[in-house]
């Protein structure tokens, strides 16, 4: 498929996913602005982690700062949520610019446990500050309009894929991929390793803030624990990686599907649902290690022995 | 002065269990370069076996204990064999996903088959406890805390004197080294991966003595064990008992001088600052 159709196909579809609020009964349009938020999420932490290779626990934290920053901007100060999203995002970059230096040092396990440990330690932090409402947390003013809230993160979800369709096809994005691909290499090659990981982590913790912040103002209320959950960090790696991480469209993909599969089950049991996401990863990681996207692409020259192939290369 | 020593007393014993905790995860983690996410689902799915044989059968939870150590070491060694073996090669990013997707499945199941409703392992004997110094000390944290001790000396003796033992080393220290002295890496592994579930199974027993026991307890078990184990270096299990007695004690020194709600604060703080500052832990060569 050429460019010109990728586009053209792209532009349908978010005209059509944008009048979904004039013909969707309430329930589809809440349904579809928590997917439209997780595949924020994953897009984003796409940039961190399908690109630049640094698996991320901490994306929780960005989503955080950007819940408070909105809650404590219309709470406490009065100020409307458009500032209260750009406080949020402030502070979710300065998170990064200040941890992300000593952090992204670290490879491997090392930054995966380091910035995992991170939200633990922020969910503490911010259950103590009397800003933030402790641990009780913040009830934000009530504004409905569900519609409005859709096209909001409709619109951020589209400004995030084409950040990162930019980044794929740009200098620093080939950077990224080589520092993913390895790093010392990459550093040689004349890449400012250090420089571009902070940029990646910084614009990954961006579009999470701004989603954190989104989501406060429609849920309307925020508690330490929600806003900073691991399990929320987790399931954004799970449907990058299970929609192709370092791939454009993958993560975006690997939202809606999960998400609607897992709406369907959850309207049955919940613990269905939640057990379901278990198996998937175990099954994914087994038989289709690197995302939908790679599947698509291979599967069609290789066909049903490409899971055999996968598992074959990764077993001992 | 008095509450400090009960205080300091109190983080001992804890740190005790807290190494008998991370002992299974730092060796694995040594050994297969997997970090097992669901090793607190184990600690969790071992008080629970001790649990059922306590109030089951009515047997003691210390004799029930080398049940539990077996059941989990059987369990470990199928996960291992049969599962976490096809990714094993994979990258490192691959492998822990899979060992959370195994932590969400039993965290689950755990719910459904157990309910979610705290059980405490509750022998006769566990009110009962003695004075040392002017610091009371529960009987049964004195059992648990020596055999946390004891079974991570025994694990220390059986890696370095030990043929097997000695075979897990070489299979750390260098994997085709090893293939070439004879030994076979797929059933090292295996071996491995179910020792470090068994004794999950008796820091789980000893947990739910001292504790209580719910589904969901796994989560926060890995994460003190990732802390400790990283506190601890991987080298050897006796860094690990200084790993947690370190947070144990920290951890409560902690909640009585600033708060119990800062005492993760602590753990995690001091996480984040070894690995910055010390990523070979603070005692190890290397991790």
């Amino acid at each position: 498929m050429n460019r010109f159709g990728v586009v053209a196909i792209v532009v349908v579809v978010l005209a059509l996913l944008a009048t979904v609020p004039w013909i969707a009964s309430p329930s589809i349009i809440q349904f579809g602005i928590s997917t439209l938020l997780m595949a924020v999420l994953a897009q984003s932490w796409n940039i961190i982690g399908g690109y630049t290779g640094y698996a991320s626990f901490g994306n929780s934290v960005f989503y955080g700062l950007g819940s408070y920053g909105v809650a404590i901007a219309m709470v406490q100060w009065n100020l409307p949520f458009g500032v209260g999203l750009a406080f949020g995002a402030v502070l979710a970059l300065l998170f990064a610019l200040l941890i992300g230096l000593p952090v992204l040092r670290l490879r491997g396990h090392y930054f995966a446990i380091c910035t995992l440990a991170l939200a633990e330690v922020m969910t503490a932090i911010v259950s103590n500050l009397e800003i933030a409402g402790r641990n009780t947390g913040l009830v934000l003013p009530l504004l409905r309009g569900d519609a409005l809230f859709y096209e909001l993160s409709l619109g951020l979800l589209a400004l995030t894929t084409l950040t990162v369709a930019y980044i794929a096809r740009s200098r620093f994005g080939f950077g990224l991929i080589a520092i993913r691909e390895n790093e010392e290499a990459a550093a040689v090659m004349g890449v400012d390793t250090t420089r571009y990981k902070v940029a990646a982590f910084a614009i990954s913790g961006f579009f999470t803030s701004l989603a954190g912040g989104i989501h406060a103002y429609w849920i309307t209320f925020l508690d330490p624990v929600s806003a900073f959950d691991i399990t929320l960090n987790v399931k954004m790696i799970i449907m990058a990686v299970f929609g192709g991480p370092g791939s454009i469209f993958g993560p975006v993909v690997g939202a809606f599907l999960l998400s609607a599969i897992s709406e369907v089950l959850s309207t049955k049991i919940s613990t269905l649902a939640s057990l379901f996401f278990g198996f998937v990863i175990i099954v994914a990681v087994v038989f289709m290690p690197r995302g939908l996207a790679d599947l698509g692409r291979r599967f069609r020259s290789v066909g049903w022995r490409y899971f055999a192939e996968n598992v074959r290369r990764n077993r001992l | 002065m008095d509450l400090l020593w009960q205080v300091l007393v109190n983080g001992v014993l804890l740190g005790g269990l807290y190494a008998l905790m991370a002992l299974g995860l730092a060796l694995v983690w040594g050994v297969l370069n997997i970090v097992n996410i669901a090793h607190g689902a184990f600690i969790m799915l071992g008080a629970y076996v001790c649990y059922y044989l306590f109030a089951g059968l009515g047997l003691d939870p210390f004799a029930a204990l080398p049940l539990a150590m077996l059941a989990l070491f059987v369990f470990g060694y199928v996960v291992q064999r049969y599962l976490l073996n096809l990714v094993i090669r994979a990258p490192m990013f691959n492998t822990l996903l899979i060992t959370f997707g195994i932590d969400v499945v039993l965290t689950l199941l755990a719910q459904l088959a157990f309910s979610a409703d705290f059980r405490t392992i509750n022998p006769t004997y566990a009110g009962s406890n003695f004075m040392l110094g002017s610091a009371t000390v529960p009987f049964v944290r004195v059992i648990a805390f020596g055999i946390a001790v004891g079974l991570t000396l025994l694990l220390w003796l059986f890696l370095t004197r030990a043929r097997l033992g000695r075979a897990i080393r070489a299979t750390a220290q260098n994997l085709v080294a090893a293939r070439l002295y004879g030994v076979e890496p797929r059933r090292v592994y295996a071996l491995t991966f179910a020792l470090g579930a068994a004794l999950a199974g008796a820091a789980g027993s000893l947990y739910g003595v001292v504790s209580q026991v719910n589904p969901y307890i796994g989560g926060s078990l890995t994460a003190k064990s990732f802390a400790i184990a990283i506190i601890g270096g991987l080298d050897s299990p006796l860094g690990v008992i200084v790993g947690g007695l370190f947070l144990g004690i920290v951890e409560s020194l902690t909640s009585l001088y600033i708060g119990p709600t800062y005492s993760d604060v602590a753990s995690f703080g001091i996480l984040v600052l070894v690995l910055i500052f010390r990523p070979s832990g603070l005692l190890g060569r290397t991790a």
